[in-house]
């Protein structure tokens, strides 16, 4: 399983002086679902983007399936599904029609329609003309478009932009069950981490057009260890009186902090505390949520 | 290249482009008709010698301007469908490439003129019968009248192709494209090496074949151009 899907070295896209995307190495392996991370405006779609071939990297290149995207770009892309950004659909058209424009282009026989669309569960709207489709429905139709070549790799740009809560949950509960059912290899990009926690194997978190952390989410989750806070009168004292007892306390806010530990260590924490007389008022756990850690790594400027 | 134009052709469904394509030579045919009904004694005498030839030049004076619009705001609708939710992104991440699609929308473009232009012919004869001109139809006279501006205008198909593809905002293609349709009905003060004046099939040789090679020629470097930049940009 080892077996690099995606591939980048050095990509950059340079926009007259701006710096879009800056020495950008992608490694995405096969069966994984990639969330790829980055506040609004960090170079996520840029980078999509140059991925499938949509613009030109200014450095840097692109191996997608072990190929050259410079030079073998057409027969990448019959193996990748894709949606950027909002969905691009012909109003005009009802969503079999819309289906029917692309799938002769791939190639891909007339039945795959029919079966894509139940997939995202639209084969009951198929006749209605797409304009009239919420902003869900068309994702949705987006998401069949991208399936109608049995794709091998799936780059998703924001597929839940703008959707509702229910709609969220739709898509992503689908995003998750392709890899298992059809061994897909996924790119879902998002600025909101939450929803990357619950689907993503991977993450690449980028920042400004330079990637920031490119992990497991477990690697992103350890960073996210709790701690225990003390409050007790006298904080100096009780923090200089558990530091001669060889513990290791650190001093904050007026409140003592002592990293994630067992129970027992944490009531005899307490028991000293008490034995010296120090008041204790509040002793609770402190998680660091992923938001904390996206926020760290961002610089601060990240959206939730 | 078939299926790029099967494709193109299932997104130009109800979009009054096959309306657009029809109502043209319609036009032309209905206003000679209004021509011929309301002046037939006088129009008769002048075009006495060639009543055929008459109604056939009446009518492809009316079909240039006519096919100048037409060409511009088919171009326009075209590329309009991949504008409205920017689905070029979408059609360009398959695996066709951008000749392919350019190419593609130029075809079809001209097809569907050319499709105009045919039924410009068979409009003009089915008039010609109505208005009792004889069974004696100068065939190749109205081939020329029917096809030959068509083939000189070429040039204009790929300029407003590459106009309107590559702009967003559909205003400018439409404007250059009027314009060029009011430059071609005064074409007739212009110097031959105009390309406004070529679908009137006018020039010093008095073969109406200069004007034809020119707009072939000069529509294939054009397209050509237009493919280039295309296939350079970045998709937005």
């Amino acid at each position: 399983m080892n077996e690099l899907i995606i591939e980048t070295n050095q990509l950059t896209k340079k926009f007259s002086k701006r710096y879009a995307v800056e020495n950008i190495d992608l490694k995405i392996k096969k069966g994984e679902i990639y969330g790829f991370l980055g506040p609004n405006g960090a170079g996520k779609t840029t980078t999509i983007r140059m991925l499938l071939g949509l613009a030109k990297p200014t450095k840097g290149s692109i191996h997608i399936f072990g190929k050259d995207m410079k030079r073998e770009k057409l027969n990448v892309l019959k193996r990748v599904g894709s949606l950027v950004e909002y969905p691009s659909y012909y109003g005009h058209l009802n969503a079999y029609e819309n289906l029917d424009a692309l799938r002769i282009l791939l190639d891909a026989p007339k039945s795959r329609i029919n079966e894509v669309l139940s997939i995202v569960r639209l084969s009951n709207e198929a006749k209605r003309p797409v304009k009239g489709f919420s902003l869900g429905m068309k994702q949705r139709l987006g998401i069949a478009a991208a399936l109608l070549g049995n794709p091998e790799l799936l780059i998703l740009d924001e597929p839940t932009n703008g959707l509702d809560p229910s709609g969220i949950l739709e898509i992503r509960e689908l995003i998750k069950s392709m890899p298992k059912e059809h061994g897909i290899t996924i790119l879902v990009s998002s600025h909101l981490l939450s929803e990357m926690d619950q689907m993503a194997t991977q993450v690449g978190i980028i920042s400004k057009g330079k990637m920031i952390f490119q992990d497991s989410i477990e690697a992103l989750r350890q960073r996210a260890q709790s701690k225990i806070a003390i409050k007790v009168d006298q904080t100096e004292q009780a923090w200089r009186m558990l530091l001669s007892k060889g513990r290791q306390a650190e001093m904050d806010n007026n409140q003592i902090y002592l990293p994630h530990t067992s129970d027992e260590e944490i009531s005899t924490v307490i028991g000293d505390l008490v034995h010296d007389h120090f008041s204790v008022y509040r002793v609770q756990e402190e998680k660091k949520s992923l938001e904390d850690i996206f926020l760290e790594l961002t610089g601060g400027e990240g959206s939730l | 290249m078939l299926s790029i134009l099967a494709s193109d052709f299932i997104k130009i469904r109800r979009k009054l482009i096959w309306f657009l394509i029809f109502l043209g030579p319609f036009g032309v045919v209905a206003l000679q008709a209004v021509n011929f009904g309301l002046r037939y004694d006088y129009l008769t005498k002048v075009h006495e010698k060639d009543l055929w030839a008459g109604l056939i030049g009446e009518a492809g004076y009316l079909a240039i301007p006519a096919l100048m619009l037409g060409l511009t705001l088919i171009a326009s609708m075209i590329s309009n469908i991949e504008h409205q939710t920017n689905a070029w992104k979408q059609l360009l991440a398959l695996p066709v490439s951008k000749l392919r699609v350019f190419t593609g929308k130029f075809l079809l473009t001209a097809l569907l003129l050319f499709v105009s232009s045919t039924f410009l012919l068979l409009g003009i004869i089915v008039l010609g019968f109505f208005l009792k001109f004889g069974a004696d139809v100068p065939l190749l006279a109205l081939l020329k009248m029917a096809y030959f501006p068509y083939l000189a205008a070429m040039p204009f198909i790929a300029l407003q192709i590459w106009l309107s593809i590559t702009m967003k905002n559909q205003a400018i293609p439409l404007v250059i494209g009027i314009v060029g349709t009011i430059l071609s009905l005064m074409s007739f003060r212009f110097p031959d090496w105009m390309p406004w004046k070529w679908p009137s099939l006018t020039n010093g040789w008095n073969d109406p074949l200069y004007s034809v090679t020119f707009g072939l020629v000069c529509g294939l470097a054009i397209y050509l151009i237009g493919l280039l930049d295309f296939a350079r940009k970045d998709v937005k």
